[in-house]
């Protein structure tokens, strides 16, 4: 296959292309569907990722503010500091379901969204729903891993808004449970010490500026809520 | 000194959820992470964005290290690069083609400014230099600087499917040059 006069039939070549970023978005997919089936279109990929990855050998090391890395504890640990940040992780949760070869295109989530996947066999379940059916989404959880998966049947966002989800428990405020993602079904992330309190609790629905909620409580109109229940 | 047994450690245990280890691997990478995101975005507010991404990816995808097959620098390099490059391209979207031919314009550095340095890594500064100048550049800048096909077309201005011909051939020499 080392043919000079059509490198572009060549599976080395693809490959290259495809660690650069250069295939369009059906071409990557379709190349995403081989290396699954083809553990040598892997293998060809792993060599270029090894080889492109010695371009940065004299990129300096900076080191970065320390606020970076506050951001990230207070974004991944901290539920105080929730919001947006939870926003990018269920932006992620869209390619994390794919296949485990995924991995190797981590970061080019426009290229992978292959749509994720609910868990088998949950133990609750939440419909949450407008009285006019104009907003329904299904959700799964699995209190083991924090996974809540959602499924938007029917509504969607406003142009230039966002739609938050918010877990009710008992009496307590709302807590964001992140701003639902573009895509109609996505994995939501679930905080450790707000994993216990899901069983019993409501789901809701909010209409919120771009971004989610700038103060951390619902500021929109409440759209649609469902009680969450054991399936 | 962390040695590639360390970091590989370090993200074995992240994918237990460990959070010390995670710090500990924030410690050992984020000056070489950041200096790519930095190397590709320009911009240090973005870069800083960026880095914050990544890391959150990191810990979100520890446990599917160890079946994709790349060195542990290579992984993180290659989440870090992609991260920043879907970035610089999302920020470029909204550009119009008159600002498009002013960055071109700006940032044209010359090779030497994407030079690979000698290191131990000399057999692929080796084959990239048996490549055209400006086909080695070309490569240099989908890597990078996140040039797509079209960027690429009009910063060496030549038609679309000419480029894509430059730089397959590119991709095919060096790779025979890598495994020889």
């Amino acid at each position: 296959m080392s043919d000079q006069d059509q490198p572009d039939r060549d599976d080395r070549v693809l490959a290259g292309e495809y660690a650069l970023g250069l295939l369009s978005a059906e071409e990557a997919a379709a190349f995403e569907a081989r290396m699954v089936r083809e553990p040598e279109l892997r293998a060809l990929y792993a060599q270029w990722a090894e080889d492109f990855a010695g371009l940065t050998d004299d990129v300096t090391p900076q080191a970065p503010p320390a606020r970076v890395w506050q951001q990230i504890e207070a974004g991944l640990f901290d539920t105080r500091a929730r919001g947006s940040w939870l926003r990018r992780l269920t932006l992620w949760g869209g390619g994390l379901a794919a296949a485990a070869v995924l991995v190797l295109a981590v970061g080019l989530p426009d290229l992978v969204e292959r749509g994720p996947v609910p868990p088998v066999d949950p133990p609750y379940v939440a419909q949450i729903a407008a009285e006019d059916g104009s907003l329904v989404v299904q959700a799964v959880y699995d209190d083991a891993t924090g996974a809540l998966f959602v499924d938007r049947e029917a509504g969607g966002a406003a142009p230039g808004r966002a739609l938050e989800l918010w877990l009710i428990a008992g009496e307590d405020a709302p807590v964001s449970l992140g701003v639902m993602p573009q895509d109609a079904q996505a994995i939501l992330r679930v905080a450790d010490d707000l994993r216990g309190r899901v069983a019993g609790a409501v789901l809701a629905i909010s209409d919120e500026p771009e971004g989610g909620s700038p103060t951390g409580a619902p500021t929109g109109d409440v759209l649609a809520v469902g009680p969450v229940q054991e399936s | 000194m962390t040695t590639r047994a360390d970091i590989e450690n370090l993200i074995a245990r992240v994918a237990q959820g460990d959070r010390a280890a995670f710090k500990a691997l924030y410690g050992a990478t984020s000056a070489k992470l950041f200096g790519v995101t930095l190397r590709v975005l320009n911009d240090r507010a973005e870069a800083e964005e960026v880095l914050q991404e990544i890391y959150v990816k990191v810990w979100h995808n520890a446990d599917r290290y160890t079946v994709n097959g790349l060195s542990p620098m290579t992984w993180l390099i290659t989440i870090a690069r992609n991260s920043a490059v879907d970035r610089l391209r999302k920020l470029r979207r909204a550009e119009t083609p008159a600002e498009l031919e002013e960055r071109i314009a700006d940032d044209a550095a010359g090779p030497e400014a994407l030079a690979v340095a000698a290191s131990e890594r000399g057999r692929l500064v080796a084959c990239f230099e048996e490549l055209a100048a400006k086909h080695a550049e070309a490569v240099r800048r989908a890597y990078l600087g996140g040039e797509t096909y079209a960027d690429l077309a009009a910063r060496f201005d030549v038609p679309l499917n000419t480029m894509r011909t430059w730089l397959r051939r590119s991709l095919l020499s060096l790779r025979e040059c890598l495994t020889r």
